[in-house]
């Protein structure tokens, strides 16, 4: 009997923590999960990162898109840092094991394939046809 | 009588399957059939992005550009190839782009005139 | 050091017929020479006497392996690869050195044939590196073809010794021809050539035996217009192209047949291309135009057309400055500008690489504006009956006539540079035939001997009236020949001496006595396009715009700064089109892009009168279109539009102009010479005092003179290593 009287528990804590009923919806609409667990950082894009052993390895830590991406979240918005920690690379987040910072260290920026600043090839090659070009008027 | 058989004689040329236009016809509806059921797996096999009603669209389309053919022989054939074509639709033997080419919209049309030509390229 | 020199001793010596048939019509009728019978493997054939074994075989269809042996090259007989036996002969015969005799059997099949041929190869490769890989030969090589199928499957040579096969180090030998000479196997074909046709003692060989070595005895250029053709003679890999090297291979390329446009002869040529680039120009057999040679020029300019190439149009705008633009655009200012002007106020010049469909179609399209301006960039008189008689301004006895004439007379014209494979055929008649070649002009090397009659005009009126000492010589000629520069005739005094050289050229065909379908005068043109635009009726030259003073010109392919923007108004507005951005280009107010002659098909009418095709062999870059569609398109735009939106129809309106146009292969005789003499009034004009100078003296000025050779950076390099070469101490 307490095991269902904890599974209803639980269900009313999440609930809770996601915001009552019309922001569990919400978050249900958002990233079609509903989960509870503490938060271990923010990173500086503002994303969320939360653990709960409770759930099994692999589902155990998770991250919280920042509502500035809306529904355009995606994988390599995850600076370096947090991704090692949340794919099990690590055992302590970056807010504990501090990182050392190189001065070669580019800021992070997410996967731009598909957008106007994706990376093109250029061809390498000379052309076969070296066009005139008409003399400069000064 | 006897002069019509004569004429038949003449005129009769060994049938591909059919031996008049009713039983042509049956073929083609058959045919017609066959396809119109198989539209919506061709749509799920092959992903493609149009709808089933699309699909029997195209093939009503594809159907009515023979309307005026007559010839019982010709007929025969294009009945024979576009079964020939169901068994390799249905059978996955085609690829995405194979369906794809049935519904040509990207495809621009020749130009007419000869400046027109001229923009477009190379060799009008 | 092997001389094959003097070569006509060498062929007496053989009793060889190395001339066709053809070039000994100037001879009595000579009776029918017995046949010979030969046996060919037990086949009889008949040939005449004096035909060698190896000719005997090919009448009977039997192809002998040969190196050394060429059929418009004295005969050496030194590779063996030829060797066949002969019944009741001891040894093998080196068939193509050999005279067949009555009754002679040759075996080409047999045992001892066999042993003979693989033996020669066994011992030619033996000392030839195993390269085939990185040779440039490879896949036309005639020793890799002949050691297939003549050659053993095994060799016995073995380098016990670890010694390594011959080595010779490589010569340089200028811009255009690699040597890798260890691959020579010493066939003397190219040292034949230069001393033969080229009439260059440039290449011999030193040393005997395994020290042999084919090269040119000190480090220098191998200095011939015809150079490039010991490429093709060379059956091994000894001999490549410079620029050609490493880039294809024969059976990656396509071949497109076509024709040259860098002189006015039309040499055919073979155009390999592969992935729409054209990489090699070889030449075509052509006995009536080029036989099989082609000058340097031709084969290596085609690199040419991948640089400074026109691939877009262009307007100018507002500040001078010209810019990209698409067809629309350039059109539309084309269209503005010549809507407000009226017809009398366009004029056009044509330049020299002009195919006749787009000078057809230009020629339409002004004349339907009402405009009659049209002139050619390269100028020629107009006085008397000009260019209205199509024999004034062709070669009429042709190039292959040449070998028919027993006196040639050379009048302010430089063949061996304005047309070196004219020049060539000159030198086979001098060798062949006695020809006696007299020269007016500036003393110029043509390499053969000629008789220096001056430099200045007076020595052509004394010539005209007969009291010249050479006028004895000429008189007495049979056949006589009389050939005058176009360069000579661009002079202010033009008109005088074309119509001087004509009344001497009518004199002597009364004198001479030959007949009527003999033909004396003749003019050699420098440029491809100008025999088919006078045949349009361009008028030659450009007197015509400086006088008027038009407010829109149309140039199209004129690029040899003839008219200038100073010659115009101020306001003048100029199209350009054509494929290289050249001079006219440069002072244009509107660029649209052409093709080049390996881009398209046309018509090109040579300096005999020979209209002949080039084929498109790669489409031309970018925006750039088939020039008679350029002219086809504005037309609509303009209002009026043009009956053809076809090359057929095209054609069919260039036949209605002129048949000769469309009677493509056929060189169509001309006539009226007397006429052209009495409509010939040079009133006026007389003759001036400035010798005739042609202005192509030396090799260096043959590399560049028209757009495409000029952007060519091969051609370039000629120019450097010629003008070293001038002040070399060999």
């Amino acid at each position: 009997m307490a095991r269902y009287i904890e599974k209803v528990t639980r269900f009313y804590k999440i609930i809770k923590e996601n915001g009552g009923i019309m922001g569990s919806v919400r978050q249900l609409f958002w990233t079609d999960e509903l989960k509870t667990g503490t938060l271990v950082g923010v990173d500086e894009d503002g994303n969320k990162y939360y653990q709960n052993n409770m759930y099994f390895m692999g589902r155990s830590r998770w991250v919280q898109y920042s509502p500035k991406y809306g529904f355009d979240y995606d994988g390599s918005q995850v600076p370096p840092e947090w991704h090692r920690w949340l794919s099990y690379i690590s055992d302590e987040p970056p807010t504990v094991a501090k990182l050392p910072k190189r001065p070669w260290m580019a800021k992070h920026t997410e996967n731009p394939s598909g957008t106007p600043d994706e990376y093109v090839p250029y061809s390498t090659t000379r052309p076969k046809i070296e066009a005139w070009q008409p003399p400069v008027q000064k | 009588m006897a002069g019509r058989a004569i004429q038949q004689g003449v005129k009769q040329v060994k049938p591909i399957l059919s031996t008049n236009h009713a039983e042509a016809k049956r073929r083609v509806l058959n045919l017609y059939k066959a396809w119109y059921r198989h539209v919506p797996y061709v749509v799920k096999d092959f992903d493609v992005p149009i709808t089933v009603k699309q699909g029997r669209e195209k093939l009503r389309e594809l159907f009515m550009k023979n309307k005026h053919v007559t010839d019982i022989r010709t007929i025969d054939l294009l009945v024979i190839k576009g079964q020939m074509d169901l068994v390799e639709t249905a059978g996955i033997w085609k690829q995405r782009p194979h369906i794809m080419m049935y519904f040509q919209d990207t495809v621009n049309p020749r130009p007419p005139g000869f400046l027109e030509k001229f923009y477009e390229g190379h060799d009008p | 050091m092997l001389r094959l020199w003097p070569l006509r001793q060498a062929v007496s010596a053989a009793g060889l017929r190395l001339m066709p048939v053809a070039c000994n019509k100037s001879t009595a009728a000579q009776p029918a020479p017995e046949l010979v019978e030969v046996f060919v493997n037990d086949k009889q054939v008949f040939v005449e006497p004096g035909t060698t074994v190896l000719q005997a075989c090919a009448a009977a269809g039997v192809e002998i392996p040969r190196f050394c042996y060429h059929d418009r090259l004295s005969i050496a007989g030194n590779c063996r690869m030829c060797l066949v036996e002969v019944e009741r002969s001891p040894k093998p015969v080196a068939s193509c050195a050999m005279p067949v005799m009555k009754g002679m059997k040759v075996k080409t099949d047999s045992p001892m044939t066999k042993k003979a041929r693989e033996g020669v190869m066994e011992f030619l490769l033996m000392n030839h590196p195993l390269d085939c890989p990185i040779c440039d030969q490879g896949g036309e090589c005639d020793l890799q073809d002949q050691s297939m199928n003549f050659g053993s499957d095994r060799s016995r040579f073995t380098d016990n010794a670890f010694a390594g096969k011959r080595a010779v180090e490589d010569k340089n030998v200028g811009p255009l021809i690699k040597t890798i000479m260890t691959r020579c196997i010493h066939c003397t074909r190219c040292i034949r050539f230069a001393s033969e046709v080229a009439g260059v003692e440039d290449l011999g060989t030193t040393g005997r035996g395994n020290e042999m070595q084919v090269g040119t005895y000190v480090e220098k250029m191998f200095k011939s217009e015809l150079s490039g053709n010991i490429i093709d003679l060379c059956p091994v890999g000894a001999l490549t192209s410079k620029p050609y090297a490493f880039t294809t291979r024969p059976w990656e390329t396509r071949k497109i047949e076509s024709i040259d446009v860098m002189d006015a002869l039309g040499s055919n040529i073979v155009v390999s291309m592969r992935t729409n680039e054209v990489m090699r120009i070889l030449p075509r057999m052509n006995e009536e135009v080029n036989e099989e040679w082609i000058s340097d020029k031709t084969r290596f300019a085609y690199d040419g057309l991948k640089r400074q190439r026109l691939t877009t149009p262009f307007v100018k705008n507002q500040d001078g400055q010209l810019v990209q633009c698409d067809w629309e655009t350039a059109f539309m200012a084309i269209v503005q500008r010549l809507g407000s002007v009226e017809g009398n106020q366009i004029g056009a010049v044509a330049g020299g690489l002009v195919d006749a469909e787009a000078l057809t179609a230009l020629k339409d399209l002004l004349n339907r504006l009402g405009c009659e301006n049209l002139c050619t960039e390269e100028s020629f008189p107009m006085d008397g009956a000009g260019t209205d008689l199509r024999s004034n301004y062709l070669l009429n006895s042709t190039i292959a006539g040449v070998e028919e004439a027993d006196v040639l007379l050379l009048v302010g014209t430089n063949p061996r540079f304005e047309a070196p494979v004219f020049n060539a055929r000159i030198r086979k008649s001098w060798i062949h035939n006695d020809l006696r070649v007299a020269l007016l002009g500036a003393p110029v090397d043509l390499t053969y001997e000629y008789d220096h009659l001056g430099d200045s005009t007076a020595e052509l009126q004394e010539l005209a009236s007969g009291s010249h000492p050479f006028s004895k010589v000429l008189q007495s000629a049979k056949r006589p020949m009389v050939v005058v520069g176009s360069s000579a005739l661009q002079r202010s005094d033009g008109a005088a001496l074309l119509s001087t050289v004509s009344t001497l050229a009518n004199g002597l065909h009364t004198k001479s006595g030959a007949d009527k379908e003999w033909r004396v005068l003749n003019v050699l043109q420098r440029v491809a396009s100008q025999a088919a635009a006078l045949d349009l009726g361009y008028k030659a030259g450009v007197s015509a715009i400086l006088e008027t003073k038009p407010q829109v010109l149309y140039l199209l392919g004129a690029d040899e700064g003839a008219v200038d923007r100073e010659d115009l108004p101020e306001d003048a507005f100029i199209i350009y089109q054509g494929h290289h951005g050249d001079l006219g280009a440069q002072m244009a107010d509107v660029i649209l892009p052409g093709a080049a002659y390996t881009e398209k098909d046309g018509t090109y009418v040579n300096t005999e009168g020979r209209a002949q095709l080039t084929r498109q062999a790669v489409t031309p870059p970018g925006m750039a279109r088939n020039d008679w569609k350029i002219i086809r398109a504005l037309s609509e735009l303009l209002g009026t539009t043009l009956p053809f939106d076809k090359l057929q129809g095209l054609r069919q309106r260039m036949g209605e102009i002129s048949p000769t146009l469309v009677r493509v292969g056929r060189a169509e005789q001309a006539n009226f010479f007397q006429q052209a003499v009495k409509a010939e009034k040079s009133g006026g004009v007389v003759l001036s005092k400035d010798p005739l100078i042609p202005p192509q003296q030396t090799l260096k000025d043959f590399y560049m003179t028209d757009s495409i050779s000029r952007a060519s950076p091969t051609m370039a390099k000629c120019v450097q290593a010629a003008t070293e070469a001038e002040t070399a101490k060999y």
